[in-house]
């Protein structure tokens, strides 16, 4: 009896989770599969079981391609920025080059924007992009630079890369706190040798933290990848994928042909493809998380 | 161990509330609507209590969703089977969706009582109704004009323009001499859709247009007829002759809003509920007039047809309180509360005299008077279309003023989609 | 001889320190364009509408402090209210179940281990808007659609994988002798759990604590689905709604935007080592 009772007791542990797991996360996503083969909508929720239309009508539609080629460009901007110019960034900061305060300083400001939520941040930047009255445009005007001025959320051609860039305002900072943890794991005997033989701060970056940080940085290049692919909240907020649907992305398409469009059927569809592109990047971290 | 308990406690305490203050009252009716802005919610908040102190055993739970949110959450809270027991609609095939789903309540003999129904016109009630039923109550009526400012108008010698093309020489003039001549917000392009939808009645028969809308024409000839090309073209001639302010796409209507009341351009397409607004502005001082749009000279649609559409609130066919949302219904459709709502919020009640001299601006009498006398009513085009072909050509829209659509090529568009909605319906 | 080396030194010495000021210039306007953005904001609340635009660079002529009166006034304080609910309870939970969990999963012994690591680890790679919508339908059926519970709940479930992961690391590290020797005294795994690990566990525990509470505080798409009524939206949402109801009226909303950032600011400021130690212990955004 009370073997079976400390048979049983580490289970009880786990099942909680498991239960939340297989309940809210599993089930889900499964059932989501099942949703993209049939067809219905909210207001009217009679099940038709559609094969793969749903999938024939996501490749038709020009606006998948649209949102597909935005969240590559939002992975490609964000891995040159907040990997590669946070890695520099970061092993400026960790070199002792500045005045520790001075060092805290730059290294508290460019991480405070990470902690706000992305409301504020859209909103704060619909206001600072906003034509003639916003900041940029203020400032282009007072520097003569006025010709330079765009409606920078209400060009096709600018939507994206704005909302992009403010995606690197906010994360950047975050990033170059994550590298500085990892550059601080590199051991200080390394670089006490370089300098010995009178290596430059360059050498020594391009000798010991470069090779340091490799793993930290293949995986904070996963990370960056996954977020780029299930972006959501900062896209709604600023542009809701408009004008003419040029900063849609994977997420907002979801959302919109679930809750506007009321197709749930092809909305599960989308949800589909960013769960296949989202768990091979996963399963590449997973892998490489496990070898560190 | 403290610790926990008090954990405990204030879970308790906090979970615990709600549901015991709404154990108070005998009956809740949950009212969903679209007008959360503070000007608005202070004729609403007051309005609910007047109704709960005369009705002790009603509760009612308001909340208010914004219109561009609403559209979505009504569906969200549809799919949820949680719909609250009234609930704000547009008319036309927005409300007629419900009423297609089985989700809204056939009103009918309730309105037709004999008494109810003389309380609105019936030209407010003909657009909630499918198949001949009755399924909405109208709160208000609409319609959308552009407004001018009235000293610029003069000072640049300009006359109201009687035909599309007179507008676009109106606009020429007032940019040759600085001024911007139509305030645009189309951030989000349900603004672009009122011009749109106008310009279409004017260019596509009638029948036409609402078969096409209703998507009950034969699906080779769904959006065939020229009207709505031309009405793109005539959209993008607006865009590309100068008409609108800059930046249009990334403006909001109410920041567009804002401009044309501090006197920062001469025209705005807008709603006659939003001219309650107007006072105590710059504008209000230096003087404005309004005009309808004005019709093209070959239209093969009505000339004289006018956009503009009741808002009104539906009943969940989900509801266990009909009588009490009906009782609802009608204490907000009184007269007395009818005029508070005009008092208080500037909008155009549906209630036959609640619009009286006494509490409104001669303009909006004026307004309702075009109303009368127009030849027809265009519902706004956003909840006229089904949702998916209205989204195709609201992006289109957008698409236009940016310069990367054309008109056929988002007509084109518009009928590939309407065609997937005919055949999946 | 000795003169060529001097000079060489001196001039390696003034490059380094064109070098240091280059860098030091570059790092000023890194700072600038993180914060800036952030005292505008401010700024900009205490200003008249019409100043604000006509003046953007300035102080305001007279600090409109009755922006933020009104903001207050339009409900903001509820929507906080709701975050801090959702956020307390559901890091609580993600906490105490994740190190349970995590507890068996390297003190206890029992069959299946690996495979139930494995699955807990999985959910790691789901991303929440994949359950989106079939998520919504299972809080539908739960009943609990436009309650706490359903961000409460959905948070959990979503942030356990991680913790656990981070959790377990750490545990890994603490000597099992500990909880044999305790054993060995008769007590059972729930004493050895609550009395030996997670007094131990406590720096990882805060630093799990922290990285939800965050991730809480910030969702976005569960609570923009998952929530309906004013009094349940937490301020992420609320602020969208808040926007929408104040859109013409600018200083007033970006009064509202400060009011909203100023609890976790507090934090920020206040813990600033603690806070970006405790975020940086695993890369989540």
């Amino acid at each position: 009896m009370s073997s079976r009772i400390h048979r049983i007791v580490p289970y009880l542990f786990v099942l909680p989770p498991l239960i939340l797991l297989a309940v809210f996360v599993y089930g889900p996503a499964f059932e989501n599969v099942i949703f993209s083969l049939h067809s219905w909508s909210s207001i009217n929720p009679d099940w038709e079981f559609v094969g793969l239309r749903n999938y024939r009508q996501l490749f038709a539609n020009p606006v998948f391609w649209v949102s597909l080629s935005n969240n590559t460009l939002y992975a490609v901007i964000s891995v040159i920025v907040q990997v590669f110019v946070a890695l520099g960034i970061a092993a400026v900061l960790s070199a002792g080059i500045f005045r520790p305060r001075l060092n805290t300083f730059f290294r508290t400001s460019v991480f405070l924007p990470a902690i706000l939520p992305v409301t504020v941040v859209g909103l704060l930047w619909q206001l600072i992009y906003q034509p003639s009255i916003g900041l940029i445009d203020q400032f282009l005007f007072s520097t003569g630079l006025g010709n330079l001025s765009r409606v920078w959320l209400g060009e096709e051609q600018t939507a994206i890369y704005a909302i992009i860039l403010v995606s690197q305002w906010q994360w950047t900072g975050y990033m170059v706190a994550l590298f500085m943890v990892a550059i601080a794991a590199i051991p200080t005997d390394l670089y006490e040798a370089l300098e010995m033989e009178g290596a430059t701060r360059i050498q020594q970056f391009r000798y010991v933290t470069l090779p340091g940080v490799r793993e930290s940085t293949l995986i904070f290049t996963v990370i960056t990848i996954f977020g780029a692919f299930k972006v959501f909240d900062i896209v709604w907020v600023m542009t809701a994928g408009g004008p003419n649907r040029a900063s849609e992305v994977l997420g907002t398409h979801m959302y919109r042909s679930a809750f506007r469009d009321d197709v749930v059927g092809y909305s599960s569809a989308v949800a589909t493809v960013i769960f296949v592109i989202t768990i091979c990047v996963g399963i590449v971290q997973l892998m490489l998380q496990r070898d560190e | 161990m403290r610790h926990h308990r008090v954990t405990a406690l204030a879970m308790i305490t906090l979970f615990g509330s709600a549901a015991f203050s709404v154990a108070l009252a005998d009956t809740t009716i949950n009212f969903l609507h679209k007008w959360p802005e503070p000007e608005n919610m202070a004729y609403f908040e007051p309005a609910v209590e007047a109704f709960e102190t005369a009705n002790p055993d009603i509760d009612v739970e308001m909340e208010a969703v914004a219109d561009e949110p609403y559209k979505d959450k009504i569906r969200v809270l549809m799919a949820s089977r949680q719909v609250p027991d009234v609930f704000f609609s547009w008319s036309g095939e927005f409300g007629k969706n419900f009423a297609r789903g089985g989700r809204a309540y056939d009103i009918t003999d309730y309105v037709y009582d004999g008494e109810w129904e003389k309380v609105f016109p019936e030209a407010a009630l003909q657009p909630f109704k499918f198949e001949g039923r009755l399924y909405g109550v109208p709160i208000n009526v609409d319609a959308k004009f552009m407004l001018y400012n009235t000293s610029v108008f003069e000072e640049h010698g300009i006359e109201v323009p009687e035909t599309f093309d007179d507008l676009l020489a109106v606009c020429a003039t007032l940019n040759e001499a600085g001024v911007v001549p139509i305030n645009f917000g189309n951030q989000f392009p349900w603004a672009a859709s009122h011009y749109i939808g106008e310009i279409i009645a004017k260019l596509v028969p009638n029948d036409v247009r609402t078969a096409d809308y209703a998507l009950t024409r034969p699906a080779d000839e769904l959006y065939t007829h020229t009207g709505y090309v031309e009405a793109l073209t005539a959209f993008q001639q607006l865009n590309d002759e100068g008409c609108f302010n800059r930046g249009s796409n990334a403006l909001t209507h109410p920041i567009a809003r804002g401009s044309f009341l501090a006197g920062r351009g001469a025209m705005i397409y807008m709603q006659m509920v939003e001219f309650g607004r107007i006072s105590g502005s710059p504008i209000d001082e230096s003087g404005w007039d309004f005009f309808t749009l004005p019709a093209f000279s070959d239209g093969a649609g009505d000339p004289g047809i006018i956009t503009g559409a009741p808002d009104g609130f539906m009943i969940s066919s989900e509801t266990e309180n009909i009588d009490e949302a009906i009782q609802f219904l009608k204490f907000l459709t009184t007269p007395e509360q009818a005029k508070q709502y005009v008092d208080i919020t500037g909008m155009t009640s549906s209630v036959k005299g609640a619009v009286t001299a006494e509490n409104a601006d001669e303009r909006v009498l004026q307004g309702l008077k075009y109303l009368d006398a127009a030849s027809g009513l265009a519902l706004w085009l956003d909840t006229d279309m089904d949702a998916r072909s209205t989204e195709v050509l609201l992006a289109g829209a957008q698409g236009i003023i940016g310069g990367t659509e054309t008109p056929e090529g988002v007509m084109e568009e518009v009928r590939h989609t309407a065609k997937l909605v005919q055949q999946e319906r | 001889m000795a003169q060529a080396m001097a000079h060489r030194v001196q001039r390696s010495r003034r490059r380094a320190i064109v070098n240091h000021g280059g860098l030091l210039l570059l790092f000023w306007i890194l700072t600038a364009i993180s914060i800036y953005p952030l005292i505008w904001l401010v700024l900009s609340s205490l200003k008249t509408s019409s100043e604000m635009f006509g003046n953007s660079w300035a102080f305001p002529e007279v600090w409109q402090w009755d922006n933020y009166v009104q903001a207050w006034n339009a409900g903001i304080s509820r929507y906080l209210l709701s975050s801090v609910i959702v956020t307390l309870i559901s890091t609580l939970l993600v906490v105490y179940l994740s190190a349970a969990a995590a507890y068996a999963l390297v003190v206890l012994r029992f069959r299946g281990k690996a495979a139930i690591y494995a699955l807990i680890l999985g959910g790691l790679i789901l991303p929440p808007e994949v359950a989106l919508f079939p998520l919504f339908q299972t809080l539908t059926w739960l009943g609990i659609y436009n309650t706490y519970w359903a961000l409460i709940i959905p948070y959990t479930a979503f942030g356990i994988p991680f913790a656990t992961f981070l959790i377990r690391a750490y545990m890994v590290k603490i000597p099992i002798e500990l909880s044999e020797a305790a054993a060995m005294d008769g007590a059972g795994p729930l004493w050895s759990f609550r009395n030996i690990y997670l007094p131990l566990c406590r720096p990882v525990l805060a630093s799990a604590a922290l990285i939800q509470s965050m991730r809480s505080w910030n969702e976005f798409i569960f609570a923009l689905s998952f929530v309906e009524s004013e009094n349940v939206k937490t301020i992420t949402i609320g602020m969208m709604s808040f926007a929408n109801a104040l859109r013409s009226d600018w200083s007033v909303l970006m009064a509202g935007l400060v009011i909203s950032i100023i609890p976790v600011l507090l934090v920020f400021i206040v813990l600033q080592r603690q806070f970006i130690g405790g975020l940086t212990q695993g890369a989540v955004k």
